[in-house]
């Protein structure tokens, strides 16, 4: 009765435009406005949600999944790889209509996308295809990538995610400088609105090739206050709402009559990273000090069971890749006071830290903090705005950093973002290996190109057994993602998890009522 | 008149060019990169050296300097950084926005603050002055996004009478009202718990004048003394703190926005500071001190209306 209710006076609180209820889809998100909408550009967690329901990539990741096992055809029908794994062809669908005007997607239009991932004056992604030699279109519908060497997971590329949503040629080049706020793109939405600060609207695209999608509009709706957003679903004002990564919100949430909270993949993991090059952190005595002395499962209880993993190996759990048979330093304030005597300061050590002021990784700081403490390791932490905290970890200006990422989940990319020597910050080629790890790098450029699957596993397990035998890091914990969403909103689809960061809206979802 | 104007103005472009300049340099030395803040963090040098490059921050400082006055100047405010549209065009879409919540809530606190101040000093020591100097002192005290918050809960949550989040595309007049009702009332019953105490205290003071004991003494009507005598002299305090008070309202408007989801200058610098949107933040503090400017002098215009004795030289 309540939910009807709601949905009555959603329908009339938005009259004009939906009174249609039932096909139009009202999504809160947390952020002021949006960014940039170039699926090439944009980075920040509400831009790319959005992105993820207007693109197409040559392949994707079944909805509702995140892991690259659940790769499937896309704007590609098919494809196949030469023996050595440097030569891909695809072969591409005919039906593939752009939005608006601007035509079919031809292999012309693949090439142009992928080009353009690839270059670092566009894109900021270029990184992530350093390694395509060519990009040609071998045949109208036909498209062949040359490759410099083997790519772990070269299809992981190329779907719709980062550089891997592909873009109609001919709109990015009417558009200009427009693009970026004119979203060209092949999905099962259009971009049809955008109000500063308020919402971006999105249209049914009733051309898209796996059907026309059920639900005709989408309102994409920046509420940046927590307490709002939670309130305008409750109120049946928003049918999905993005969560805070917290334990009570789960709680207070779930509360709300019909309403359906998912917990998705990947997470963001959580590590707490050493710099092995400042003293005393040079002493892998006190390395191993600190990582005897955090306890993951209180770090789990603290932060909320159902919304957390505990993280053992620096890549997180469900990645291509993972090992859980990793060196492992069971919680003993004892062992680590003994380390630290060892180590030469039997009274303790004081270690120093850069950190962000928001509030969710400041406070699983501060229970490092407390934890550390019993110990005798006093962990000063200086804290700085969010964007002064980016800057001065990547000056190398922090003994200890908690990073929290969450990244494409193969092994490589996250250890070769965070733990190999070329990533280390400071340097030209910097990316964020905060503790100048170089435990395993051998490993890591062996296992980007073995070609041998099994091979290729156990190169990534020994790069993650060698990397905690050094504590370059410690792992801490993987908090998910949290959705909430009407339980009359089918999303058609079993949802588990999303790499885009945002539920799977497709042509297949629908209100039930 | 006009001479005083023209000196005002004179006086307003010199304080203007000041607030640009520290503003200017203000956020440059602020850490963060507006680079790094657009593409993230796993861009590459190359591709931040790029962006950079287009956004102009790899020229010289004194030339940015330049630039951006010279552009102030002709009316070109630059393009956001982040979103690539004319910083002037992002404010002037939310302008109305705020200044609608701004001047609601003005028109609020004043009709409630006046009357309650007049009557509470008219009531001096006695119980409606206890009720109106408490009230007014918890409406000061209590922070605004608490008060949005439970005005969310009541209204919106438990009588339904008002939407939580603005609906942003209804632009009828109910509609707007409707929007534009709880954030109203926010940022009202602070601006009239200002009033009211300052009210309270110009109104004693008037009481105390010897032309109000005169009037008194021929036996001309209470009420009428207070409504016609004494209030117009009280009004000059009121407005001059309803004057400073609105450049002040205008920044309490950021969090009261965010709350109830309204568009608006709050909101936008915001964003602008989060994201280091250098040309943002600079139209931005162009605006808000155009504003203070502005108030000011009509301020100080009506003084004159108020209180014929007073003359402009």
């Amino acid at each position: 009765m309540k939910t009807r209710t709601g949905i009555v006076l959603a329908s009339v609180l938005f009259a004009g435009n939906a009174l249609a209820a039932g096909t139009t889809l009202n999504v809160g998100m947390a952020g002021a406005d949006a960014g940039k909408l170039d699926p090439h550009v944009a980075t920040s967690t509400l831009d790319k949600g959005l992105l993820h329901w207007m693109f197409n990539g040559l392949v994707r990741i079944k909805p509702g999944e995140a892991s690259p096992a659940f790769i499937e055809p896309d704007i590609a029908k098919a494809w196949s790889s030469s023996e050595d794994g440097l030569t891909w062809t695809f072969e591409l669908r005919d039906d593939v209509e752009c939005h608006g005007d601007y035509g079919k997607i031809d292999a012309e239009d693949v090439v142009y996308s992928l080009n353009r991932s690839a270059n670092p004056d566009i894109s900021a992604f270029a990184k992530d295809y350093a390694a395509f030699e060519s990009v040609e279109a071998t045949g109208p519908l036909e498209v062949t990538i040359q490759l410099k060497n083997k790519v772990p997971s070269l299809l992981g590329l190329l779907v719709p995610y980062h550089g891997g949503n592909i873009v109609c040629k001919d709109a990015v080049e009417a558009l200009g400088e427009d693009y970026q706020r004119l979203p060209i793109g092949t999905g099962p939405f259009m971009f049809a609105e955008y109000e500063p600060q308020q919402y971006v609207k999105l249209v049914a695209n009733p051309d898209y090739f796996r059907g026309e999608p059920k639900l005709k509009e989408i309102f994409y709706r920046y509420i940046p206050s927590d307490s709002s957003r939670d309130l305008a679903f409750q109120a049946g004002e928003i049918d999905m709402i993005y969560g805070k990564q917290e334990q009570t919100w789960v709680e207070r949430i779930k509360k709300v009559p019909g309403t359906k909270v998912v917990v998705m993949t990947p997470g963001e993991m959580s590590v707490i990273h050493l710099n092995m090059t400042m003293p005393p952190l040079d002493d892998i005595r006190v390395r191993k000090a600190i990582a005897y002395t955090l306890d993951r499962d209180l770090m789990v209880q603290f932060k909320g069971p159902d919304v957390t993993l505990a993280a053992i190996s620096p890549v997180p759990e469900g990645h291509l890749g993972y090992t859980g048979d990793v060196p492992q330093y069971p919680h003993s304030i004892e062992k680590a006071k003994e380390l630290l005597t060892e180590a030469g300061y039997p009274d303790g050590v004081t270690i120093k830290a850069i950190h962000t002021t928001l509030p969710g990784m400041l406070s699983t700081m501060e229970a490092v903090q407390a934890e550390l403490r019993e110990a005798g390791i006093n962990l000063e932490i200086q804290t700085v705005e969010h964007a002064t905290f980016h800057e001065q970890i990547r000056k190398d200006m922090s003994q200890v950093v908690h990073y929290a990422a969450a990244r494409f989940p193969v092994a490589d990319v996250y250890l070769s973002q965070f733990f190999h020597s070329d990533a280390t910050v400071g340097t030209e080629s910097a990316v964020a290996n905060f503790s100048h790890c170089a435990a395993a790098d051998k490993e890591i450029e062996e296992a980007r190109v073995e070609g041998d699957s099994e091979k290729q596993l156990a190169l990534w397990a020994d790069a993650q057994q060698k990397i905690m035998e050094e504590v370059c890091a410690v792992p801490l914990i993987q908090s998910m993602q949290l959705w909430a969403w009407k339980d009359t909103l089918d999303l058609g689809t079993e949802v588990h998890g999303s790499l885009n960061l945002s539920p799977p809206v497709t042509e297949m979802s629908n209100f039930t009522e | 008149m006009t001479a005083f104007i023209l000196k005002r103005l004179g006086f307003s472009v010199i304080t203007l060019f000041a607030v640009l300049t520290i503003v200017f340099f203000i956020v440059r030395i602020l850490p963060g990169d507006p680079a790094v803040a657009i593409l993230g963090d796993q861009a590459t040098e190359a591709s931040l050296a790029a962006l950079r490059m287009r956004l102009g921050l790899d020229v010289p400082l004194y030339q940015q300097y330049v630039d951006f006055m010279g552009g102030v100047v002709v009316g070109d405010w630059g393009t956001s950084m982040v979103s690539g549209r004319p910083v002037i065009m992002e404010i002037l879409k939310v302008l109305p926005s705020t200044i609608e919540l701004t001047l609601a809530s003005l028109v609020l606190g004043a009709v409630v603050g006046i009357p309650i101040g007049v009557w509470s000093a008219v009531r001096r020591n006695k119980l409606p002055d206890y009720i109106a100097r408490i009230g007014s002192l918890l409406g000061l005290s209590f922070p605004a996004f608490v008060s949005a918050v439970l005005l969310l809960l009541f209204f919106s949550i438990q009588l339904r009478w008002f939407p939580v989040i603005s609906s942003g595309h209804g632009s009828s007049l109910s509609d707007r009202l409707r929007d534009i009702a709880l954030p109203a009332i926010n940022l009202g019953l602070i601006m009239a718990a200002y009033i009211t105490r300052v009210a309270r205290s110009a109104m004693l003071e008037v009481l105390n004048q010897d032309y109000v004991r005169t009037a008194r003494a021929k036996g001309l009507a209470f009420s009428i003394i207070i409504w016609r005598h004494c209030l117009r002299n009280a009004m000059i305090p009121v407005v001059t703190v309803v004057g400073l008070y609105l450049g002040i309202l205008i920044g309490n408007s950021v969090l009261t926005e965010i709350v109830f989801n309204r568009p608006g200058l709050g909101k936008l610098i915001v964003g602008a500071l989060n994201q280091r949107d250098y040309t943002m933040l600079q139209g931005m503090m162009v605006i808000y001190t155009l504003i203070v400017v502005l108030v000011n002098l009509i301020t100080d215009l009506t003084y004159g209306l108020i209180d014929p004795r007073i003359k402009y030289s």
